[in-house]
């Protein structure tokens, strides 16, 4: 799945050159494979470089610490025995200075895994609850859910960012080399606009994928602490106040609850559409369900 | 000719997929019994807590000799027992034990101001939230283990290496009969 993204890329690519060069589909070809590396390799420095620095950016968007053992020693009972029960090694712990109540997971390998807590959900959740939302978030690390939402993050970066550079050559001109600048100007907008639409159905694409995501890190929660109904608990309670003053939309996504609360007319289910999380009404119904 | 590197081809795919089998049901043996041995060093801690709880409650509990002496015994019975049914019932019985200690610990509220108490307290509460933890391991591996031994291609491999469907930890039909009857609360 995750190599939809960078195909997805390459077809942008192709079809942009096919056009530019129709019908001379050989020429077309021939700049294709002669752009492809660099193309290739400009991808994978990005992203080699996004991937190694992303930890230590949302640390700093967040505003996050180590937790304390000492101090917190209920917690790091908790998510111990959680990860003693499924056989996981114990993740890092970090705390958020906020009465806000929310949580995230993060890390792309064992070295960096780590889960963040605020301390409004400390201290506000009871035992089982706070069981339940670390129950979650561990479950978003063994399923992975952490890597993919990153590297999906990366590829609709990258990808924003070519949309934006065909724009810019758009409007500043052509190269001069073509001879007739008339059509190559509709040519670049006919490209620019698959470019677009490409664009946007990857992010449709991404935010479906967090959504489906979502609830899976539910249901493997309540395989863990075989509770739902304290998990449907800690939900009702994180649904009251979980806005966290966070200036990154991207960091935003991790978080276990993310938007307003609810989706009462059509403008607002249009916009579910593009929420990261599915509506918290919903989670609790699926999860008193179980 | 083209015979010959048929039956080849197939006696290659074979070899294969027996390798792959076989080296699967040994990854989930080898997982069920380090599940096993983390039990054990769970137990240990427990056994060694024990001692030093008795301790902390020894200046205000002197006349509960009957309690302190039961899971004084069941805690040896457990440290002692050696087959593997004798260390479930001897583990039960602990449990049981310290079970009604709690119980009696509830009539003497001078012992909640003592800052040790509530330490080991706590301590102990951990160590068997991490038995269950370890138990539910446990069984989780115990259930992929006998799900490969028992599913079609593999069991065919696991038959040839006389390997059965294993026990889960639960608590038997005595035991539980036992434990579905609410504690007696003498006062």
């Amino acid at each position: 799945m995750l190599l939809a993204f960078p195909a997805v890329i390459l077809l942008g690519v192709y079809i942009f050159f096919s056009f530019l060069y129709y019908p001379y589909y050989q020429v077309a070809n021939w700049y294709f494979l002669f752009y492809l590396p660099w193309i290739a390799g400009g991808v994978a420095i990005w992203f080699l470089i996004a991937y190694k620095f992303h930890s230590s950016l949302i640390r700093l968007s967040t505003k996050s610490t180590t937790l304390n053992r000492k101090e917190n020693m209920r917690v790091y009972n908790l998510t111990e025995n959680l990860c003693i029960s499924v056989g996981m090694k114990m993740p890092k712990l970090h705390v958020i200075q906020s009465d806000a109540l929310n949580a995230y997971a993060s890390g792309l390998n064992e070295k960096t895994y780590a889960v963040t807590l605020t301390t409004g959900i400390i201290d506000r959740l009871t035992d089982k609850e706070l069981e339940g939302v670390i129950a979650h978030e561990l479950s978003h690390i063994r399923n992975k859910d952490v890597r993919l939402l990153i590297i999906s993050i990366i590829f609709v970066g990258i990808l924003g960012f070519l949309v934006q550079l065909l724009f810019r050559s758009l409007l500043y001109g052509g190269s001069g080399r073509r001879k007739d600048s008339k059509i190559d100007g509709r040519v670049m907008l006919v490209a620019l606009a698959i470019g677009v639409v490409v664009y946007m159905l990857t992010i449709l694409f991404k935010f479906a994928l967090s959504r489906k995501r979502e609830y899976l890190a539910d249901a493997s929660a309540v395989e863990m602490t075989k509770d739902p109904i304290a998990m449907a608990s800690a939900l009702r309670k994180i649904s009251t106040n979980h806005e966290l003053d966070v200036k990154s939309a991207d960091v935003k996504q991790m978080f276990i609850a993310n938007g307003k609360s609810k989706r009462k007319n059509l403008f607002n289910k249009l916009a579910g559409l593009f929420a990261t999380h599915p509506p918290i009404d919903k989670r609790i119904a699926v999860l008193e369900q179980m | 000719m083209i015979g010959l590197w048929v039956v080849i081809g197939i006696v290659v795919v074979l070899i294969i997929w027996y390798v792959v089998a076989n080296n699967k049901l040994v990854a989930l043996k080898n997982n069920r019994e380090n599940a096993f041995a983390d039990i054990d060093v769970q137990l240990k801690q427990r056994h060694d807590l024990i001692p030093q709880l008795i301790g902390a409650v020894k200046g205000y509990m002197d006349h509960e000799k009957e309690i302190l002496t039961r899971v004084t015994e069941a805690r040896s019975g457990a440290m002692n027992a050696k087959s593997i049914n004798d260390k479930v019932s001897a583990e039960n019985e602990l449990g049981a034990a310290m079970g009604a200690f709690n119980i009696q610990v509830e009539a003497y509220p001078d012992l909640k101001a003592s800052a040790n108490f509530m330490q080991l307290q706590t301590e102990i509460s951990d160590i068997e939230n991490k038995l269950a933890a370890v138990r539910r391991f446990f069984n989780s591996a115990t259930k992929e283990l006998n799900t490969a031994i028992e599913s079609i291609p593999s069991n065919i491999v696991a038959g040839m290496k006389k390997m059965t469907v294993q026990p889960m930890f639960d608590l038997g039909r005595e035991t539980r009969a036992k434990m579905d009857v609410a504690p007696e609360i003498k006062f």
